[in-house]
């Protein structure tokens, strides 16, 4: 009884209380590249990121997203794939960016983080040990709002305030009233994870977790990327064309 | 002189996916491959990718011109090449994933340079990588 007691009293508390860090953070400093078998590092399957949960789509989503799976599927054997923002060179956004097709970069300076991809020089801050805002409150965008703190060797992060337009992971369906919280954690000293929870009271049945594993990669300089001569263009149908050069 | 050598299927096995950053390929043919021997007209080292735009002699004296895509500077840098490997007037042969639609374009899949060096595009044969 006392217990659920204080239990309730904890619960009470203002979120700042639970955002305080706490503990000697690890070094993230650097460059990562993902952590994949077969490429780069000897890869450990005991360090390689775990396989993605289900994504529970509430209905009509779930229905939704299935068709235009099973559309992209029939226009790709047809040779005229669909295309979507990425095609159009717009930025992949939360959390999409943290897959890292192209190696990223964290920045550990004090209150902050910062995370920048080589793909779209995408950047991301995450403000340590303020309080996050209110759902609503914060203008949607492609990386909305972070705030994050160590638990010990954890760095916790919570996201809201992501535009429903911007494409989800695997092209998941979500609403302005998104959250992704993130657990980051050295599963050895140079291989990261970053496990992510995407919540969607809209869209979601469920809570969806995935994880992105990367290796550190000290001598890398992240190159530019400036999406100056985007060939592929949308036909009226939807449909990915390539510019050809007249000549 | 042109070289144009069509290959048979390439054989895939597994679940086969195309790995690239920001759009479907299936517009190429990852089934076929032509083999372009010309003149380079264009090197474009710029995202989301490289073109090298290309004058392939034709047997009545004149010459077709292909667009061929290329991987990101990112993902050439990452293979070796650099942002003057390429200049107007090189003569090349390029290994190319041609459009479906029969249009003068393609994927470029390794190119021998003037040097006799090859550089790819990060690309297993056909196109995929087996996951």
């Amino acid at each position: 009884m006392r217990t659920i007691a204080l239990m309730l009293s904890l619960a009470a508390l203002p979120v700042l209380a639970q955002t305080q860090s706490k503990g000697n953070p690890p070094n993230l400093n650097g460059a990562w590249a993902v952590y994949r078998a077969g490429r780069g590092a000897a890869a450990d399957p005991k360090l390689a990121a775990p396989a993605a949960g289900p994504m529970l789509l509430k209905s009509p989503y779930a229905d939704a997203y299935k068709k235009r799976q099973a559309a992209e599927r029939e226009a790709d054997q047809r040779g005229e794939p669909l295309g979507n923002r990425g095609t159009l060179c717009i930025p992949y956004g939360m959390p999409q960016m943290m897959s890292a097709i192209y190696p990223l970069e964290i920045l550990q300076t004090p209150g902050q983080i910062t995370i920048i991809t080589e793909a779209f020089s995408e950047v991301r801050r995450i403000y340590l040990d303020e309080p996050q805002a209110k759902m609503g409150e914060v203008a949607p965008g492609y990386y909305g709002h972070s705030v994050g703190h160590w638990d010990g060797d954890m760095l916790m992060v919570d996201t809201i305030g992501i535009k429903e337009e911007v494409l989800g992971f695997r092209s998941m369906p979500h609403s302005d009233q998104v959250r992704i919280t993130e657990r980051f954690h050295l599963a050895a000293p140079d291989v990261l994870h970053d496990q992510v929870t995407v919540e969607d009271p809209v869209t979601l049945e469920k809570p969806w977790t995935f994880t992105f594993a990367y290796r550190r990669t000290p001598n890398y300089h992240l190159l530019e990327y400036v999406c100056e001569n985007n060939r592929e263009y949308l036909d009226d149908n939807g449909v990915t064309r390539l510019k050809l050069q007249d000549h | 002189m042109t070289t144009l050598r069509w290959l048979g299927p390439i054989a895939l096995c597994g679940l086969a996916l195309p790995v690239f950053a920001h759009h479907s390929f299936a517009m190429f043919d990852y089934d076929h491959r032509i083999t372009l021997t010309g003149t380079v007209t264009k090197f474009e080292w710029t995202n989301p990718h490289a073109y090298i735009e290309l004058d392939v002699a034709d047997a009545n004296g004149g010459a077709k011109h292909y667009s061929i895509e290329c991987a990101s500077p990112n993902v050439l840098t990452r293979l070796g090449w650099k942002f003057n490997e390429l200049k107007t007037g090189d003569k090349v042969t390029i290994l190319v994933n041609p459009l479906k639609n029969g249009k003068l374009g393609g994927m470029m899949e390794k190119t021998t340079l003037p040097d006799g060096r090859t550089l790819g595009d990060g690309n297993p044969p056909g196109g995929r990588f087996d996951q």
